[in-house]
């Protein structure tokens, strides 16, 4: 009942997002050539003027003429013929090499990767021995063995190139199976058998096409190599690798006559190797790709909220700040709209809000690191009188660090794994502060102490690894804190630690603001964190701010639909058992909000006149809802 | 009062031991003795903080990790004993939804093929029945049937999270074990997926073994919680007792830990636990209690005598000393405990 009435997600396009201008031009005239190619294998008997055998011996060696349009060769045959006849080689050539290698290599690659052991082992070993050797000679030495010949050759060649679909197949199957889903099919019940075949098989899918692609271009490279040396298609017989031979022989006399086949291979292995990779590309099931929306908005509408009253303890000032981001082949999507707040000297703000709300954006934003795709569209950010967004690159990399701090989420990926955690707040010092190697270590052990680990000295010599998630964080914070920056950002410190590690690190930040006295920006989705940190609160919904009030006030007496909606789904908020209050649907994703108030479809108080955008407005508290004054809300319990 | 479903007596689970030539080294234990049972159709609570041995309990019961030593009766089969190769009727019984929902659903794979893949399995039906079972199973987790010829990757997490549960519905188990599985979704899609296993439970009259870090959401839904820590159960018991008052200090420090969403009540917590001087001692104690390090009601005995499960007033066992002679633990302690 509750997510049913809502549309997916995603919706389906008409045409795949793939499928640009810039694409097009590469898969039209892949496509093309390849067509032409099967053509000329199908009907090379009634499209070619000449029999490809036909010898004229007194019309060798022509150049291009009427009635041989590409000349002839040292036997006064027809190059055009035998160009066409050779496709026919070419289209042989790679598919039973390339299908060979498939067929060996695939259920090799996923029987080993599955089983392990000494299948594996010994599989590997063998492999690696055939692939540290240059893939020609191994070709030469099984043609030396089954004797020369086009069948022959591409037998070499698909057991020689089975190897990169074995190597394939393993390294998906040892990834795949332990994901998620594969330990799901172990739950159920499904045989090691049907797990391969039906789960894990299918994801192979993606990287088999790029290879099956590769292998044909590699193929077609192959057969004319071996052909070129005279181990492959015996003359007579029409291939591009026979006819490149011969050229060779008659360059002084007739350099064109390597043109039309050197030509033909160039086309054909770039064909198939650029649409290779458009077909990767364009598989994306395994990977979240945002949908660009449907309608293309160049921006949203937004009803400008009044500019802040400037306040002379304000440390940051965020106004009117926009970020736009351009998913992958799509129009650029807003992300955040109409941003807008203020943190004091000593303070602390929550900005809080679910994932896609655009808190963690925000935060980068002010570093200056969003990413490539984003870029900031509109707004001011000054720091203590400096507008950051006015800045040099060089001139942002002094604030970083030195004025603005960030702790990230996770301590264990945030800290480099190749360096003592001691180094990693010396470098930081002697960087930004220019202080001297003694002087920067005495100075990372006092920071390591006061965040409150045990036996400093010892421990700022210990590698991230070593240390537990806790003390990873209370390393990150110290280095976060190393140059007393003016405003510290915290995206999410404490979501990746257990409950009781939890409590210690937010009394830290608390203890540590006391004593720095740095601004605060704490980003968190949740909302009993933010009581505890937090001087003020900013609740995020869809890329703008929908409440801001100080803490105290917000949870006693929250004034927006969704900060009350919020409060009473939080596990302690609501109490008994089930049903439990819920807010009916899920988050829209970024493209796809609402034109007027953003939590319209999912507010219980809706009325007509959500339907326009809808200002940030109030005194001492700001609400971002048109009943803001009227209604009467429910607050935690 | 129901018969017992799973009985779970002294079972140990490790990881990297190997048995070379009869030698055997146990490698690391992160199951160490701990003994639980569920009944038909109750939901037990399985809390705890990370490496505290909850998941390898999970996994060592739907047969992905073997059993070191102990029992795991499930309907009078002993799974420990059977080295995780059960048989097709103890599997069609013991079913999962695991955490995270973007990697517990195969992208490849459409929401008919996920949620029929149990039936094909384990029944006989047909193709034409299979579809017409996945459309009521998506109409149980309100889903509609429309997306059943869709891939897991046009759907939100909570969405995802309804496929997995429909899926795990489909052979209609005895017992659903459900690892986290909403800590990986937003605050305003927890409660529509607690309410819904909560709905699906009554319903269809399953047993859940509900793993999660948090107690304040284990206890909307349990019957019975269980607490542990480091590989030991250090509490159990009905889940409003547990709850509201803890025999165990550890369960209480679980809860004091919990951010609360009044910010006043936050301050006085802050206060109080800034009085109190912090322990540098290892998580880990070597002998006696293996809280004693952290706790602070550590007595002189602590340090000598492990406890054993002993009986708490008001329901349950506590592994501590501080409940001997079926008293309340630590929440009897009126003028020790903080608030």
């Amino acid at each position: 009942m509750t997510s049913a009435s809502l549309p997916a997600q995603t919706t389906r396009k008409s045409r795949p997002a793939w499928m640009t201008p810039s694409t097009l031009a590469v898969v039209i005239p892949s496509v093309l050539v390849l067509a032409a190619l099967v053509v000329c294998a199908l009907f090379a008997q009634w499209l070619a003027p000449y029999d490809p055998l036909d010898q004229d011996l007194i019309a060798s060696l022509q150049g291009p003429s009427a009635a041989h349009w590409l000349g002839t060769d040292d036997l006064g045959r027809d190059v055009l013929s035998r160009l066409i006849y050779g496709s026919r080689i070419a289209v042989i050539a790679a598919v039973e090499a390339t299908s060979l290698a498939v067929l060996i290599g695939v259920p090799i690659g996923l029987f080993i990767g599955y089983r392990g052991g000494w299948w594996d082992r010994l599989t590997m070993r063998l492999v690696e021995a055939i692939v540290s050797i240059p893939g020609i000679m191994v070709a030469i030495v099984i043609i030396a063995i089954l004797g020369t010949g086009l069948h022959r050759a591409m037998f070499a060649l698909g057991i020689l190139y089975s190897t990169a679909f074995l190597r394939l197949a393993r390294s998906v199957v040892l990834t795949e199976r332990e994901e998620v889903y594969a330990k799901s099919a172990r739950v159920i019940g499904a045989s090691p058998t049907r797990i391969l075949v039906r789960h894990i098989f299918l994801n192979i899918a993606p990287p088999l096409i790029v290879q099956v692609t590769l292998t044909v271009g590699a193929v077609l490279l192959a057969e004319a190599g071996l052909s070129f040396i005279g181990i492959g298609v015996q003359p007579p017989q029409a291939s591009w690798g026979t006819m490149l031979n011969t050229a060779a022989s008659y360059m002084e006399l007739n350099p064109f006559l390597a043109v039309p086949p050197g030509l033909a291979i160039v086309a054909t292995v770039l064909a198939v190797n650029l649409l290779g990779d458009v077909l990767r590309d364009s598989i994306g099931r395994g990977i979240r790709v945002p949908a660009a929306p449907s309608t293309a908005p160049a921006r949203v509408r937004t009803a400008p909220s009044r500019p802040l009253p400037p306040r002379a303890d304000d440390m940051l000032r965020v106004e009117g700040l926009e970020v736009m981001v351009s998913p992958k082949g799509g129009a650029e999507v807003p992300v955040v709209t109409d941003m807008s707040f203020r943190i004091a000297r000593g303070e602390t703000l929550g900005l809080v809000g679910e994932s896609g709300s655009g808190k963690t954006v925000t935060g980068l934003a002010l570093m200056g690191l969003i990413g490539a795709g984003g870029r900031i569209t509109g707004g001011r950010v000054t720091l203590d009188g400096t507008d950051l967004l006015g800045l040099s690159k060089a001139g942002l990399e002094k604030v970083r660090g030195n004025d603005v701090a960030m702790v990230f989420q996770d301590p264990t990926t945030s800290l480099n794994p190749a360096y003592t955690v001691g180094n990693q707040i010396s470098e930081v010092l002697r960087v930004k502060q220019g202080l001297s190697r003694r002087a920067a270590w005495d100075r990372t052990v006092e920071l390591i102490d006061r965040v409150g680990i045990p036996r400093a000295t010892e421990r700022a010599q210990a590698y991230p690894h070593e240390l537990s998630g806790g003390m990873a964080q209370r390393i990150a914070i110290a280095r976060a804190l190393s140059c007393g920056p003016k405003l510290l950002i915290a995206d999410e410190p404490t979501t990746a630690l257990d409950v009781t590690v939890q409590q210690e690190i937010l009394d830290l930040f608390r203890d540590l603001q006391d004593e720095f006295g740095m601004a605060m920006l704490f980003v968190t989705h949740d909302l009993a964190v933010a009581a505890d940190v937090c001087d003020r609160i900013a609740v995020m919904y869809c890329g703008e701010i929908v409440e801001t009030a100080p803490v105290d006030d917000l949870f006693a007496n929250p004034r927006h639909p969704y900060t009350s909606g919020l409060l009473s789904a939080m596990p302690h908020g609501a109490s008994g058992t089930p049903p439990l209050p819920v807010i009916p649907g899920s988050v829209p994703t970024p493209g796809h909000w609402p034109e007027g108030c953003r939590f319209a479809a999912r507010c219980p108080h809706v009325t007509e006149a959500c339907a326009a955008p809808v200002p940030l407005s109030g005194d001492a508290r700001l609400i971002r809802c048109v009943r803001a004054d009227e209604l009467v809300l429910e607050a935690a319990q | 009062m129901s018969e017992t479903l799973l009985d779970i007596k002294d079972l140990r689970v490790s990881y990297g031991g190997r048995s070379f030539l009869g030698l055997r080294s146990t490698g690391f234990e992160a199951v160490k003795g701990a003994s639980l049972s569920i009944r038909a159709g109750e939901t037990l609570g399985l809390v705890g903080e990370s490496g505290s041995g909850k998941s390898s309990i999970a996994n060592t019961l739907l047969g992905l990790v073997p059993a070191a030593s102990g029992t795991m009766r499930f309907n009078g089969t002993d799974l420990a004993a059977l080295d995780t190769h059960y048989p097709p009727e103890v599997r069609r019984n013991i079913q999962a939804v695991f955490q995270d929902p973007y990697s517990s659903l195969n992208p490849s794979m459409t929401v008919e093929q996920i949620v029929t893949e149990p039936l094909k399995i384990h029944t006989s039906m047909s193709r034409a029945e299979r579809r017409e079972r996945a459309a009521e199973l998506l109409r149980l987790v309100n889903l509609p049937e429309t997306h059943l010829p869709r891939f897991p990757n046009e759907f939100s997490g909570g969405q995802r999270q309804r496929i997995a549960i429909a899926a795990a519905l489909a052979l209609q188990p005895k017992l659903i074990v459900l690892d986290e599985p909403v800590s990986a979704l937003d605050v305003s899609t927890q409660n529509q997926i607690i309410n819904l296993l909560y709905e699906r439970r009554d319903a269809l009259g399953i047993a859940y073994l509900l793993i999660a870090h948090d107690l304040a959401l284990v206890h909307h839904i349990s019957d019975r919680i269980a607490v542990m820590y480091l590989g030991h159960i250090v509490e159990e018991g009905p889940a409003d007792r547990v709850y509201h008052r803890p025999a165990h200090p550890y369960t209480k420090a679980l809860l004091d830990a919990v951010p609360l969403l009044d910010p006043a009540r936050q301050r006085a917590r802050r206060a109080a636990r800034r009085a109190a001087p912090a322990s540098e001692l290892p998580r880990m104690a070597e002998a006696g209690c293996p809280y004693r390090n952290r706790c602070a009601f550590a007595m002189e005995r602590c340090h000598k005598d492990v406890p054993t499960s002993l009986d708490v007033s008001g329901g349950g066992t506590a592994q501590c000393f501080l409940v001997e002679g079926g008293t309340a633990g630590v929440s009897g302690l009126k003028e020790k405990v903080t608030t």
